[in-house]
């Protein structure tokens, strides 16, 4: 059963590749034809100064076929333009090969595509024969056999058999008949052995130069926070202990209480050092998505905490990190300093940016210059060139609205 | 001695005004942006500043950006200028305008108090200090770069890098282990290699001090 449900599907899929299939030879039929009348009046020079033209049509319909190819398959990357002047072009490893496969595909493209589309229409007319032969004078015979003549049910349902016998070839056949179709470009279209690896290239160093990009800006983020929070600590914990040291022999009792600060310092450390590391990739994000690993924050919110979380689809690793960051952050905040009774949580992807706000009804006056996670989270959207802006009246509410570019 | 301390981490401004208020040193006022230090510096008049180099906004030389208005606005002021790391670049901006009560120092070092004291006063008694480690790397690059400096011999090279640090002719004996009259023979050779003859209007040791440091702009 699933044996055959995936026949059908495959089936199903082939016809509409051999449709647009024909779409594309017919293309590429005309793109020959005027090529050939380009070529035949060239040898009286008067087809000359249409020939470029003729190679650019012919390259249009190639890159068309590419494409479809591509939807389909491996990826055939495009050659881009048709070289200038008739000498280079004549010479371009891709034009010559596109005028082989434009001559082989308007006959390939065209006859499998045919073949293709006529199968399942002959199964559907034969099928149905039996419903409405009576409609027909008996002489026309049956469809697209005039010497069969139909004088009763029987035949009709001979007929109809037929049509059964159709539909298996066209579920039998169409896969195949498709993987024919593609043959001539997936031959002649691809880049000749030694071309394709400039193209690979270039498309490589891009995607790459992109990568490194989003890779340096969270190594400098991880570098701040390591600097201005860590860092900062343990400078704390060791001048606190040099004065501990100075107060030792003039004055024990206050040398004691600088060593408890020197221990606050050192718990913080470990604290942020902690963050640090949480941050650079929360585990809970991989296991389950950012609205899964929001929903574990809100959850675990002391405040009674509303989540609305709108992300059809998943952004870059790093930017889910930050925006888990922001929110569980601010929720740290709102928990400590705020008063409120709830906060709404609500996350959501717009034009290629990811919008977080985190409202709630507590009594406002949060200050950012004030040692808070604000200035943590600030910096941290900054560095991924996202904006983030606090309202925060006395009285309340406080509202913090973060914008994150995540790619389109 | 007045000071002003600018450090955006609350803690460790915090820190180092116990520290500093434990030795019964006056700390007038603290800061956390370069902005609220400027103010402090025209309200407080200090006479020393502490200055942290990465503060906000962006966390990286707003510090002696503030620390080289602050001696513009007031000529006087002595500025040690703390770093969590050497960066030669902000060392060669600050020293740019003349080393006379500057010092560039790692922040590890406030917790050797004696001797962070110690660089503290000799930065509001208008010596210079400049971190051991940031020598270190100015000497392996200027060796490099400078041919004035790369004539001078070994001992030499060691004395001229310990002036940098700040320390006068008879520490620098004690560090040597020489005599006193040998390290006036090595300074004036170092001197005469430098080309930098006996004037009242700059201070030799100084300009010795500067040479290490420009070496980028040369």
């Amino acid at each position: 059963m699933a044996y055959a449900r995936g026949r059908i599907r495959a089936s199903v899929d082939a016809l509409e590749y051999l449709v647009g299939g024909l779409g594309t030879a017919t293309l590429a039929l005309g793109a020959l034809l005027w090529a050939a009348i380009v070529a035949v009046t060239c040898l009286i020079r008067v087809g000359l100064p249409a020939a470029p033209g003729a190679l650019r049509a012919v390259r249009r319909v190639a890159d068309r076929e590419r494409s479809r190819l591509s939807r389909w398959g491996e990826a055939i990357p495009t050659p881009g333009p048709v070289p200038a002047g008739l000498r280079t072009a004549a010479r371009d490893p891709f034009v010559r090969r596109e005028l082989g496969w434009v001559a082989l595909y308007s006959l390939i493209g065209l006859v499998t595509g045919l073949v293709g589309l006529a199968m399942p229409l002959y199964a559907v007319q034969d099928i149905t024969f039996p419903l409405w032969y009576r409609l027909i004078p008996a002489d026309f015979g049956a469809p697209g056999i005039v010497w069969w003549r139909i004088d009763g049910l029987s035949e009709a349902l001979a007929v109809g058999l037929l049509g059964v016998g159709w539909l298996a070839a066209a579920i039998w056949f169409s896969p195949a008949l498709a993987r024919l179709q593609a043959w001539p470009g997936r031959w002649l279209l691809p880049p000749p052995p030694g071309v394709d690896l400039s193209l690979r290239v270039a498309e490589l160093a891009a995607t790459r130069a992109a990568a490194l990009d989003a890779h340096a800006v969270e190594l400098r983020r991880i570098e701040r926070s390591l600097h201005d929070g860590t860092q900062n600590r343990l400078v704390a914990v060791n001048v606190l202990l040099g004065a501990a040291r100075r107060a030792l022999h003039r004055n024990p009792d206050r040398a004691d209480e600088i060593l408890g600060q020197a221990q606050d310092a050192a718990e913080q450390a470990l604290g942020e050092l902690r963050t640090v590391v949480r941050g650079i990739l929360p585990p809970v994000l991989d296991d389950r998505g950012l609205a899964g690993a929001l929903a574990g924050l809100a959850g675990s919110c002391v405040v009674p905490c509303r989540l609305e979380v709108d992300v059809a689809v998943r952004c870059a690793a790093s930017v889910e990190a930050t925006a888990y960051f922001v929110v569980a952050e601010a929720l740290t905040n709102v928990v400590r300093h705020s008063g409120a009774s709830r906060v709404d949580v609500a996350v959501r992807r717009e034009h290629g940016r990811l919008l977080v706000s985190i409202e709630d009804d507590g009594h406002g006056a949060a200050d950012e210059t004030r040692g808070s996670g604000l200035t943590g989270i600030r910096r941290r959207v900054e560095a991924y060139d996202g904006r983030m802006t606090l309202t925060s009246p006395p009285g309340g509410p406080t509202r913090m609205d973060v914008e994150l570019p995540c790619g389109s | 001695m007045r000071i002003v301390i600018a450090e955006d981490d609350a803690l460790l401004r915090e820190g180092l005004a116990l520290l500093l208020r434990a030795e019964d040193l006056d700390v007038v006022a603290t800061a956390g942006t370069p902005g609220e230090f400027l103010v402090a510096v025209d309200e407080h008049a200090p006479d020393v500043a502490i200055v942290d180099v990465r503060m906000p906004p962006t966390h990286t030389d707003e510090g002696i950006v503030a620390a080289v208005e602050a001696r513009r606005r007031r000529p006087g002021l002595a500025v040690l200028v703390l770093s969590a790391y050497v960066e030669q670049a902000f060392a060669t901006h600050l020293f740019s305008v003349g080393a006379v009560g500057l010092g560039y120092l790692l922040k590890e070092r406030v917790g050797r108090v004696e001797e962070f004291l110690a660089a503290l006063h000799r930065v509001a008694d208008g010596g210079s200090v400049i971190d051991p480690e940031v020598v270190a790397q100015l000497l392996a690059r200027n060796r490099r770069t400078d041919t004035a400096l790369s004539e001078l011999s070994p001992r030499e090279r060691e004395v001229l890098g310990l002036m940098a640090e700040g320390l006068g002719n008879s520490a620098i004996a004690e560090r040597l282990f020489v005599t006193d009259g040998a390290v006036h023979k090595h300074i004036r050779s170092i001197f005469s290699k430098l080309q930098l003859p006996p004037d009242d209007r700059a201070d030799r040791r100084v300009t010795a001090v500067l040479r290490y440091l420009d070496g980028d702009r040369r």
